[in-house]
């Protein structure tokens, strides 16, 4: 129990690192930022786990996790999950999220309401779609997996190793036999 | 608690996670709907363990707590795994490229990751998933759609986010 007190409060500290680092020094790396946040709050948390009492002076004998090195092994797992599974990927929706900006958009529209035209003119509050491809491109283009050859897109080596591997994938998924 | 309770229970959980994760993939490459098959899989699976850590571990909270962490983490990290397969538009394009033999016009991509189909297809899919409702050609938010919806734009001033997307 003592891995999952000091995890949350830990994912408590985490949220709460994040937030100030986004309000008061905004980056263009976000993800990196978050992710030393997360290493930094991953060391405080061994550490605490280390230096308090396995009962943290309030947990019941029945409570308490044996053997004992293996309630670390569970606060850094419980840990990790709530990063890249939790703060990360709320980032991500919140970032990048395609649908969830339509929704939001459909939120801030004065009627309430959107269509497709809509959305392809003033998806973003009023970017358009064209941006929000761009986006993308300039991610892929950033990460290397592609890069520009005149009016054309190319896969880099990374790319087409990337690119093998979800092909893979879907075609093991038989995602693409679907009417 | 015993010395290998806690292991029991943790064990027992990742196995039932690993049941979930065959089950989902089997009923995936038969076809299945992604959504409700994924809830149902995994809904299965915890049933499935909590028998298993209560009658392995006699009943013990401790051990039945862990098992539902360890089995939460689990899918909140597979579940995202899944929607970039599924849904990121970075990912559809790298898998364009792949099957096109490495290079496609900037133009053609374009077209098709910004054009009218893939919106159509998106406001369609989140009427189906009952984010919106549909009148017409115009979509409005459900209840549920507004909820997610001012959440998640709270989340993007609080971080100070900008419009993004």
């Amino acid at each position: 129990m003592k891995a999952i007190c000091l995890a949350s409060l830990m994912t408590v500290v985490l949220f709460l690192g994040v937030t100030l680092a986004f309000r008061l020094a905004p980056s263009a790396h976000r993800v990196r930022r978050m992710t030393a946040i997360y290493g930094i709050c991953g060391v405080i948390l061994t550490v605490l786990w280390l230096a308090s009492p396995d009962d943290l002076g309030i947990l019941p004998r029945s409570w308490l996790v044996a053997p004992a090195w293996f309630d670390l092994v569970l606060a850094l797992f419980f840990f990790s999950a709530a990063y890249f599974g939790g703060v990360l990927q709320l980032y991500n929706l919140a970032d990048r999220g395609f649908s969830l900006r339509m929704l939001i958009d459909a939120l801030e529209s004065p009627d309430g309401a959107i269509d497709v035209d809509r959305v392809l003119a003033s998806y973003s509050a009023g970017q358009g779609m064209r941006w929000m491809y761009d986006k993308r491109m300039h991610g892929m283009l950033e990460q290397e997996v592609v890069h520009r050859a005149g009016g054309s897109i190319v896969l880099t080596a990374k790319g087409e190793r990337a690119a093998d591997l979800f092909i893979a994938i879907r075609n093991f998924l038989r995602l693409d036999d679907r009417p | 608690m015993s010395q290998s309770a806690a292991l029991v229970a943790v064990a027992l959980a990742a196995a039932w996670f690993c049941a979930f994760l065959g089950a989902h993939v089997i009923g995936w490459r038969a076809g299945r709907g992604n959504a409700q098959w994924l809830v149902r899989c995994y809904a299965a699976s915890i049933l499935g363990m909590l028998i298993s850590v209560t009658a392995c571990t006699a009943g013990s909270g401790l051990c039945i707590v862990l098992a539902l962490m360890t089995s939460g983490c689990l899918f909140v990290v597979y579940v995202p795994a899944v929607y970039t397969v599924l849904t990121s538009l970075s990912v559809q394009t790298l898998i364009l490229l792949g099957r096109a033999g490495g290079a496609l016009p900037e133009a053609e991509l374009y077209a098709r990751f910004s054009g009218r189909p893939i919106v159509a297809d998106r406001l369609a899919t989140l009427a189906a998933s009952g984010y919106l409702t549909h009148e017409q050609e115009r979509f409005r938010l459900t209840i549920r759609g507004r909820m997610i919806a001012a959440l998640f734009a709270r989340l993007k001033e609080l971080w100070k986010l900008g419009a993004g997307g």
